[in-house]
Formats: structure tokens, C-alpha cells, sequence
């Protein structure tokens, strides 16, 4: 799976958004949106958030995790604990992306913003690498990552999920029994 | 278009994949062997008399192709015996113990893992020693691949690869391929489309093109 469609599924998560037109209540396959009123918050996808703050049809409010002070404690608490702790969204690098990236105007403090996100990105990468290690050290089998959102596990997954196939490989050539011939001439 | 090719992986245990080309490779590497019993008519064949109807002595030495020395490897029919290669011998198995990153496993292998599960196929008494000693150089050589495999962006890898095993390689280009797709995703340039490699590469566009 690449970054792009961890995107495309975080494109579902919805936000609020204040437009300024009006429109009927509209019925998509995935549900039904509106009625969409000038100066009314209203709930929708990502994706229709974007795009109708591209043709400038709406003001974004930003999701409430999206707070400097509530960042830094979540940021804070990732580096205290020695387990990943629970994210605000399971998306929250894609929509930290994705928002900043086309409503950064509504959003206050986007750097900060940006910069606090990236920081409990790092953080949780690091410990994702170290985990991985002792994992493959102490030959385990299986592991639990309750909190690992799918951008995370997207990123290594390919690598460690690779890794422990050749491990296992490896691993069952000491058990013997296996090694009955097929070959007897 | 890599996404389109699915190439056959090596098997990587007891059995080869049969189509893998990795392992084709890797059955070729020989193996210090002994006749013993005589080989009529085969010195040639294996690189030891001038004439083609030499035969091969009972008790001399061989340098054996795995793959052949698999075919005539049989515990009954006392054909071959087969020797351990010196790096899974004792003396390089204590540096393996000793520290796994030192080793230049490309200049040893370059099929260290996939060689040294094939060796198992022979019922030498240091079997499980082999085997454990592969199982814990992966390990141990684990934290080094993945760490540099996904820091190195935009660098010259080709330092950090040179003294990987060919299965070490492949691993790290996945780790660099998880790298680079979300610093790509990151900076916005998943969403353009671009030239197809096999494009770039192939011979009908002019160089001049490309550079604009």
C-alpha cells in the first residue's frame, strides 16, 4: 500500500466546515450531506472539505485535536511512555497533511502545528524501530501495536513484515524432522 | 512498471524455489567435496584432467557445484562427501558470534542465508550449530539494515549495501522503498505523475529530451 492511499482512506474522516452558499441536502452512495446553509457548520468528508475550499466555498474549522496545547501534551506523553499512546485521530498525519497543506489560512498557529506533529511522528517512529528490534531479538512471534496508526504501520510494514518471513525461514531450519528427502534415487 | 513484474523469490530453506533466479545463482556457488568412490569419465567435466575420458580417482578432491552435489549427495550410495565451506566452519562461526556487523557477507556470499540453509540438505553433525549461527547473524545484523535503510534519504547508499548479503539487499530496499514513498507523499510529489523509469531508460528518446 503506498502513503497515497492511507490518504485516500483518511479522505473519509469527517470535519466541519462553514460555507457560504446554500444547498440541499445531497445523497452519496456513502451517506447523505447537508443541507448545507451560509454560516452554518455542517459535517463533511475531507475530500468535499478540500475541494470546496479550493473553489473558496467554505471556511474550515479545524478538528479539536488540532491545538497547539493539546499537541504538545500528546507529544509529551509519547515521550514518556514506553508504549504508543492513543493519537487524537487514526489519521492524524494524513490530516495534519491535508489541512495544513490547503486550509492553512484557517487554521491558527500552522506551524506549530506542523512542527508538534512531526515531532510525535519522530518520536513515535523511533520507538517503533526499537521495538522492532527487541522484537526480532527475542524471537518473538507475534506483537500487539494497539495504537500504531495505518500511515505508521505503512511505513515499515513492508521492511519488518519481510524480515520476519525470512526469520521464520531461517528459524524452521533448526527444527529437524523437515528435512525428510524428496529426492531418493 | 516494478509493480507489474513479479519476479519468483528465493526460497530460502531446505528446498529452492525451482523458477527463483536468485537461487539458480546461489546453487552455482561451489562446494569442497571428496570423491569417494572413482568417477569414470567425469574429469574433465569437473575441471581435473585434460582428456575426456579421464576418470576421477577415488578419494581426491572436488570442487563441487551445490546443485550437483545435491543430485549425488545419498547417505547410502557413497558417491561424494561433502565438506563445509570454511564460513560456516567453527572458527567464522565464533566471529559470527562474536559480532555479525563486522562481516562482509557480500564477499562471503553473496548468498550467506540461502547457501548456508541449503548445506543442511547434507546430514553434517554440525547441523544445528549452522543453523543456529545463521538465524543469529540475521538477527544480529537486523537493527543495522533497518536503521540505515530508512535514515538514508537522498544519500548514496551504496556504502551502506556493500557488505550486505543479497537477501540483506533486498530487505533494504524495501525498507528504502517505505522511505522514500512517504517522503515523496510527504512533500506533495505523489500526486504528480511523472515519467515511467522503464521510459526514462529506454533507448528511443534522445538524452536531450530528458533534461527538459
Amino acid at each position: 500500500m503506498e502513503p497515497a492511499e492511507a490518504e485516500f482512506l483518511a479522505e473519509k474522516e469527517l470535519v466541519t466546515i462553514v460555507p457560504n452558499f446554500s444547498l440541499d441536502r445531497i445523497h452519496l452512495i456513502g451517506g447523505d450531506l447537508g443541507p448545507f446553509n451560509p454560516g452554518l457548520p455542517v459535517e463533511v468528508p475531507v475530500w468535499l472539505a478540500i475541494n470546496l475550499k479550493q473553489r473558496q466555498k467554505c471556511r474550515l474549522i479545524p478538528p479539536e485535536w488540532m491545538d497547539v496545547e493539546k499537541l504538545e501534551e500528546i507529544r509529551d506523553r509519547e515521550r514518556k511512555e514506553d508504549t504508543f499512546t492513543p493519537m487524537p485521530s487514526p489519521y492524524y498525519m494524513e490530516l495534519t497533511k491535508l489541512l495544513l497543506n490547503y486550509a492553512s489560512d484557517n487554521i491558527p498557529k500552522a506551524d506549530e502545528i506542523r512542527t508538534l506533529v512531526k515531532d510525535t511522528w519522530d518520536t513515535r517512529i523511533a520507538k517503533l524501530r526499537l521495538s522492532a528490534d527487541s522484537f526480532v531479538r527475542q524471537q518473538e512471534a507475534h506483537a500487539k501495536l494497539d495504537n500504531l496508526t495505518l500511515m505508521e504501520i505503512n511505513t515499515t510494514g513492508t521492511f519488518l513484515t519481510q524480515a520476519l518471513d525470512h526469520m521464520y525461514k531461517l528459524r524452521t531450519n533448526l527444527q529437524p524432522g523437515k528435512s525428510a528427502h524428496s529426492q531418493d534415487f | 512498471m516494478c509493480e507489474a513484474y513479479f519476479p519468483v523469490d528465493p526460497g530460502l530453506g531446505l528446498e529452492e524455489n525451482f523458477l527463483s533466479l536468485d537461487d539458480i545463482l546461489m546453487s552455482q556457488e561451489k562446494l569442497p567435496g571428496r570423491a569417494e568412490s572413482a568417477l569414470p569419465r567425469l574429469a574433465f567435466v569437473l575441471g581435473q584432467g585434460v582428456g575426456t575420458g579421464d576418470s576421477i580417482p577415488e578419494g581426491s578432491k572436488l570442487e563441487i557445484p551445490l546443485w550437483l552435489a545435491k543430485g549425488l549427495h545419498d547417505s547410502k550410495r557413497r558417491i561424494i562427501s561433502v565438506e563445509l565451506p570454511k564460513i560456516y566452519k567453527e572458527a567464522w562461526r565464533t566471529v559470527f558470534s562474536a559480532d555479525a556487523n563486522v562481516v562482509d557477507l557480500h564477499k562471503m556470499g553473496p548468498y550467506y542465508y540461502g547457501f548456508g540453509s541449503q548445506l543442511l540438505n547434507f546430514d553434517n553433525p554440525e547441523n544445528p550449530e549452522i543453523a543456529q549461527t545463521i538465524l543469529q547473524t540475521f538477527i544480529s545484523r537486523f537493527r543495522r539494515i533497518m536503521d540505515s535503510s530508512q535514515n538514508a534519504y537522498n544519500e548514496d547508499t551504496s556504502a551502506l549495501v556493500v557488505r550486505l548479503d543479497e537477501l540483506e539487499r533486498a530487505l533494504f530496499r524495501a525498507g528504502q522503498k517505505g522511505l522514500i514513498d512517504f517522503q515523496c507523499w510527504e512533500k506533495g510529489q505523489a500526486s504528480q505523475i511523472t515519467m515511467s523509469s522503464m521510459v526514462q531508460n529506454y533507448g528511443k528518446r534522445k538524452f536531450t529530451d530528458m533534461d527538459g
